[in-house]
């Protein structure tokens, strides 16, 4: 597509921003812990893994506006430099099942027929084991870390975006400007991913914001079992997970990872649901 | 005329968003209904007719709008200052409406029967049996012809035509003194059509009930009302006694409005079916041959296999049509016109039969033939929103085709997208706009624009008039034959509306349930229909000039 039309829909869709304050709330939001990431090595006042048994549980103060866990780490650096990992969780953790699931979901709706089946009846298959479970198994095989963790999100998650896309697909094969697009001699791949495709992407687009809260509560979930990201890494469910033994003593750092997801996630869906007001995506 | 029911006075309905300035939706309408009296209100989408009728019930679409100034005199009482509590008592009890889709306005999980005792225990305070037995009586008035069992039946058991029955039953159990039926007959079919009119003209006597008619349609106002009213941008252009208005209307918008009314005879430029030409001899070849083709659609089928009946879309239909000939399918819903349309372009499997396309035939080579098609064969739909790819501009939608059609050299492509869009009479800025942004009449512009992109010898246009304004109409059929004079076209028409037909069309097919009833040239079938199905439906057109009654025979014969 030309970087003309992309202009064109930006401008369109810039006059409607300004009308959705929601919109901007969410965004502004996003944006801020976009900058926090990029930002981490400049931002955070210590060196979030630099043990120092001096200071180790205190309170917030000015010197540790977040105070310090068991090993006299401060919990502000840590909360800094984690939004690195779970920003990338929540994205990279959507990206792929994204990516395969619209694939699948634009071939089996247009397609139809045993192709359909197929991928259908794999669908119904993953959908009847309980979510958590089929990703643990699968990061269990592969060995704890954060690369399975993706792995297994991209196995189990397209399923959502494949369903989501095949019935938005099924319905606008049906539609006029398909029909003339047959008519008229076009490709089933120009017809399928320059006509039907990006018709059908709205409502993925938005579901993929409310995916990322809860991708980046599994990313969370998985590293607090330690089968994600391993210690000492800085990432806010390992942080929730090591301050648990302390929770009655020291609050603080359980307190602040958990703040931390909660607003990245309300970040995300604030920004999903005006999203999905703006393009047009009912519900 | 009798002292009126309902007396408007100077109606102002304005609309306040926040951040707008406020805009006038209705500008001091006023009119009156006298009992017994039908008023057509004539007007084209977005005139303000439904919103008028609305705003008498005060049920207006938006809490931004507002009734500004103005009565709305219903007896003594002035709806427009009424309370809430009032206005229940008015809706449905004083005032009826019924719609123009009869299937999403009535309840689908409730029986017939219930939806109609429900106004009637409500409004007239009767027990469960009394209600039973009024509402048998409605059933019987409004037609249904075993109303004891009817009561008990669902919406979904009847067809559209029985559905809008029961809407108008519905309305007619809460005993109101004015119906208001907003587009009744427009989703129906043409002899449908006439019996609902018949139905409510019938009513309208029994009762002595007042009806504010809305439509588009000037011949059904010409055939039922006694007064008609032509709204326009909220304003009331114009208003009379029918015959008063439609022999000498004195606004201009009137006055075309009448003049593109598709039962008036051609424009003496146009040209029309009236005076046939010769186009010609029968020994020349036809472009395109269909023979006896039959389309059948398989029954949903189930997990094993088990197929419920197949449906006989198409069943044996055979015609041929000449080069530059125009040639017009008419038939009513389920006829299998469109199913035909579709399958001669090969975008549904023919089940056996031929089609030939200026000798490549489809049974010998069909590959060649559906590659032939594709390069020289158009089609222009019904819905222009539905028909254009939302996510392009005009522009970028010809570019495409143009891109793949592969004809014209990569350089040359914005000027053939200038040409195409001085064709069909959009001004170049046009190439840059999204179907959002566009009325309908420019759409199927656009939409015709892309037909003529691929330099089509035949073009199959799909009920390309039949969601469209009629003055809008009127400018899409002028199109289509300056189109056809200057790019020697062959077309394939295909309505409902066979006034339209008459108009454009060389030649006419009528379809009925899948077969070819009669064809023959226009004028020849139109004047003297041989077959008793085409004379009931070329009767149950309504026509603009009041002389020509529609109802009293029509009706009858067809139901």
């Amino acid at each position: 597509m030309s970087a003309r039309t992309i202009g064109g829909k930006w401008m369109g869709w810039q006059g409607r921003l300004g009308r959705q304050p929601a919109l901007m709330f969410g965004a502004t939001i996003l944006i801020a812990f976009v900058l926090i990431a990029l930002l981490a090595p400049y931002v955070s006042p210590y060196d979030p893994i630099l043990q120092n048994a001096e200071v180790r549980l205190q309170a917030p103060s000015w010197a540790h506006p977040f105070g310090t866990d068991n090993f006299g780490r401060d919990v502000l650096s840590r909360v800094i430099w984690g939004v690195r990992i779970d920003l990338q969780i929540a994205i990279l953790g959507v990206i792929f099942p994204f990516i395969i699931g619209t694939l699948v979901g634009t071939v089996a709706g247009f397609f139809g027929g045993i192709v359909d089946t197929l991928f259908m009846r794999l669908v119904d298959i993953i959908l009847a084991f309980p979510f958590l479970v089929l990703v643990l198994s699968i990061i269990a095989i592969l060995g704890p870390g954060l690369g399975s963790f993706y792995i297994a999100m991209a196995l189990v998650g397209w399923v959502s975006y494949a369903r989501l896309i095949r019935a938005q697909v099924l319905v606008l094969k049906s539609s006029d400007y398909a029909v003339a697009a047959v008519s008229l001699g076009f490709s089933r791949t120009r017809i399928m991913f320059r006509h039907l495709l990006p018709n059908a992407i709205a409502g993925s687009v938005v579901f993929s914001m409310s995916d990322a809260v809860l991708v980046l509560l599994n990313g969370a979930a998985i590293s607090y079992l330690g089968l994600g990201v391993q210690p000492p890494i800085a990432e806010w469910g390992i942080m929730v997970a090591e301050g648990q033994p302390f929770i009655t003593t020291a609050w603080w750092i359980t307190l602040f990872p958990g703040l931390s997801i909660v607003m990245l996630a309300f970040g995300f869906s604030m920004f999903g649901d005006a999203l999905g007001d703006a393009l047009g995506v009912k519900e | 005329m009798s002292a009126p029911v309902l007396s408007v006075r100077d109606l102002t309905v304005t609309l306040n968003l926040p951040g707008a300035a406020p805009r006038m939706l209705l500008d001091k309408v006023s009119l009156e209904l006298g009992k017994g009296e039908v008023l057509g209100l004539v007007g084209e989408s977005g005139s303000g007719k439904s919103l008028f009728c609305r705003t008498l019930v005060r049920l207006l679409p938006s809490r931004n709008m507002r009734i500004t100034d103005g009565r709305i005199l219903l007896g003594d009482e002035d709806l427009a200052r009424a309370s809430e509590a009032q206005m229940l008592d008015v809706r449905g009890g004083r005032i009826g409406m019924i719609f123009q889709n009869p299937t999403s306005h009535l309840d689908p999980v409730m029986t017939i029967g219930d939806q109609l005792t429900e106004g009637i225990r409500f409004h007239q305070g009767l027990d469960a049996r009394a209600a039973r037995k009024a509402a048998v009586a409605i059933l019987h008035q409004i037609g249904f012809p075993e109303p004891e069992r009817q009561f008990d039946a669902y919406p979904h058991e009847f067809s559209g035509g029985m559905r809008q029955r029961a809407m108008i039953g519905v309305a007619l159990s809460c005993n109101p003194e004015i119906l208001i039926a907003d587009e009744p007959t427009t989703a129906l079919d043409v002899t449908i059509q006439a019996q609902i009119l018949q139905l409510l003209m019938d009513i309208r006597r029994e009762r002595d009930l007042s009806i504010i008619l809305i439509t588009h349609d000037l011949g059904i106002v010409a055939q039922t009302c006694d007064c008609i009213a032509v709204m326009r941008e909220g304003r009331l252009v114009e208003q009379g006694r029918k015959r008063d208005l439609l022999r000498a209307p004195a606004h201009p918008y009137t006055k075309a409005l009448i003049g593109s009314h598709p039962s008036m005879p051609p424009p003496s430029t146009g040209q029309g079916a009236v005076a046939p030409k010769a186009i010609g001899t029968p020994a020349d070849k036809p472009l395109l041959e269909v023979d006896d083709v039959n389309v059948r659609f398989a029954g949903t089928g189930s997990l094993f296999g088990g197929r419920s009946g197949a449906v006989h879309a198409v069943a044996g239909v055979s015609l041929k049509i000449l080069p530059g000939e125009t040639v017009g399918i008419v038939g009513e819903s389920g006829s299998g016109k469109s199913t035909l349309a579709r399958a001669i372009l090969g975008l549904t499997p023919i089940a056996s039969g031929n089609v030939v396309f200026d000798g490549t035939s489809l049974r010998e080579d069909r590959a060649a033939f559906l590659g032939r098609l594709r390069r020289e064969t158009a089609m222009v739909f019904q819905d222009p929103y539905n028909a254009l790819n939302p996510r392009l501009s005009i522009g970028d939608m010809l570019t495409e085709v143009l891109k793949v059609q592969g004809r014209t050299p990569a350089a040359d492509i914005p000027a053939r997208v200038g040409e195409l869009l001085d064709l069909v009479d959009l001004g170049r800025e046009f190439a840059a706009r999204r179907p959002r942004s566009m009325s309908g009449g420019q759409c199927q512009r656009a939409g015709i624009a892309r037909a003529l992109a691929v330099n089509p010898r035949l073009i199959i246009a799909d009920e390309s008039t039949a969601a469209l304004d009629v003055t809008i109409q009127a400018q899409i059929l002028d199109l289509f034959r300056v189109l056809k004079r200057k790019m020697n076209l062959t077309l394939l028409f295909i309505a409902h509306d066979l006034a339209i037909v008459r108009s454009l069309c060389d030649r006419v097919v009528v379809m009925h349930r899948g077969h070819i009833v009669e064809q023959g040239a226009s004028a020849q079938v139109f004047e003297h229909p041989a077959e008793p199905y085409t004379q009931a439906l070329i009767r149950a057109i309504p026509d603009i000039d009041p002389d020509k009654p529609l109802l009293p025979q029509a009706a009858r014969e067809v139901a």
